[in-house]
């Protein structure tokens, strides 16, 4: 392909995750029929993004401002830290309205084939951060996936932190809303009998 | 002429691990009895309402429909035979079956009649499901293992001049793959003196039944020993680290660590 300013383009859309040969076509001739002001804001978005967002110091969160507005947020509950892995997933408990507590994320979970170990996450900072930092702390919610590498990483935690004496829980396994008990795993479906509850 | 391909196939197969493909999809690696290992694609496992998601977790023993496809077949359905549960209960053993797994995917190859070495991590995971002990069950597997892929370590008799060597005088090289005597040491520079109880073990792991090498009792330590000498063994075969190894490691000291507190 020659090395032309449109397949340039398209070769940078190509390298985002997810992203086609097709789709990177499609997003290369939008933004060049797209008018020059909007090519202009999608560029410094992107530079912006670069150069302005970093982890925070403290829960490691993506964050324009270093600690982060959730670390410095008075009106939360100081005394539970939610572990997630990913960014994203503080996103998402945020949206449910369900926690008012820290983060902290591990930008990833213990995942031996794809060689990722705990010394790859941001594990070392957790412990330095409850001995430390945030010393009020009395539980750890550790809400990584519910998946193999998930529990992996969960009751690692779990057993890093048991000498810390702190309360170490981990989010309530069972059926997700919409699902029918005949597909359910025996995993799922055993948890979910076991942590049954009161109607 | 050739064998017709089926379009649809039925097969019991062991999840080895599994990776992102876009959105919400998953490719998969099975180790299936006949067709070895190989990657399938499934739809939609990402989504909350998949019904196929809790059947194809790693560690999960299955019987899968898998769509024959021009690259990678697609899994239609699934039904988790075993999920071996109580591994997930205890950090030193899920991490010990997720070591299972990973050397079972690094010493496989795909596509090929894996009938032998399915049977091997079958028997391991159900053993370890039992409680039959990590040492016996690990060292037992990766022996086996070693074994049907070809590079079952020499115990007993010497690589360079197939002489027998007396476990006191025995030397261990990870490259050769097994003991050499102290005469063959100038041909394998590399060769460091082994533990004879470690040894000795070994030996027995390798040549006695399973029923007769769970009688075997081996202290902790001996234990760390053992493990540290197979480990850098797979390293070699393997070609490259074992990040699980690591991380049974790993589970162990911190789970050792967090016992002993509670015992003082």
């Amino acid at each position: 392909m020659a090395n032309t300013p449109i397949n340039r383009l398209i070769e940078a859309f190509h390298r985002l995750p997810g992203i086609g040969p097709k789709s990177a076509q499609r997003f290369a001739y939008y933004v060049l029929r797209a008018p020059e002001e909007e090519a202009r804001d999608l560029a410094d978005a992107l530079i912006e993004v670069k150069r302005s967002v970093v982890l925070c110091q403290r829960c490691q969160n993506l964050t324009d401002k270093n600690p982060c507005w959730i670390c410095l947020d008075e009106s939360r509950n100081r005394t539970i830290i939610c572990v997630v892995e990913e960014p994203l997933d503080v996103q998402a408990i945020e949206r449910s309205g369900g926690f008012n507590g820290l983060y902290h994320v591990l930008h990833g979970v213990i995942s031996p084939s794809d060689g990722v170990g705990p010394e790859e996450l941001k594990i070392s900072e957790l412990l330095i951060r409850i001995r430390d930092i945030d010393k009020e702390i009395i539980e750890i919610i550790v809400a990584t996936n519910p998946n193999l590498e998930g529990e992996a990483t969960s009751m690692y935690l779990a057993k890093l932190l048991q000498p810390l004496d702190l309360s170490v829980t981990r989010l309530a396994r069972g059926l997700p809303a919409g699902a029918d008990l005949e597909y359910a795993d025996d995993v799922t479906l055993g948890r979910a009998l076991e942590y049954r509850q009161k109607v | 002429m050739p064998s017709r391909i089926p379009r649809v196939t039925k097969t019991v197969a062991i999840v080895l691990k599994s990776r992102r493909l876009g959105d919400a999809d998953r490719i998969i690696t099975l180790l299936t009895p006949f067709r070895g290992k190989i990657d399938v694609i499934a739809k939609g496992l990402l989504r909350p309402r998949s019904k196929m998601a809790g059947h194809l977790e790693p560690l999960t023993m299955t019987e899968v429909l898998l769509a024959h496809g021009r690259t990678m077949d697609l899994v239609t359905q699934a039904q988790s035979v075993e999920t071996f549960a109580v591994l997930h209960n205890d950090l030193q053993h899920l991490s010990t079956a997720m070591y299972l797994l990973e050397l079972t995917d690094r010493l496989t190859v795909e596509h090929a009649d894996a009938t032998e070495i399915y049977e091997i991590l079958e028997r391991s995971l159900r053993a370890l499901a039992r409680e039959d002990g990590i040492q016996l069950v690990t060292r037992r597997f990766e022996l086996d293992l070693l074994t049907v892929t070809g590079f079952r370590p020499e115990l007993d008799r010497c690589l360079e001049t197939g002489e027998p060597v007396a476990a006191d005088e025995a030397f261990w090289t990870h490259r050769g793959g097994g003991v050499i005597s102290s005469d063959a040491l100038a041909n394998y520079p590399e060769a460091r003196k082994i533990d004879s109880h470690v040894l000795r073990v070994l030996r027995a792991y390798q040549s006695l039944s399973y029923e007769e090498a769970s009688r075997i009792r081996i202290d902790p330590d001996l234990a760390g020993r053992l493990e540290q000498v197979m480990h850098e063994f797979v390293r070699t075969q393997a070609e490259r680290d074992l990040k699980s190894a690591e991380f049974v490691e790993e589970s162990r000291r911190v789970s050792l660590g967090v016992d002993a507190e509670s015992d003082a």
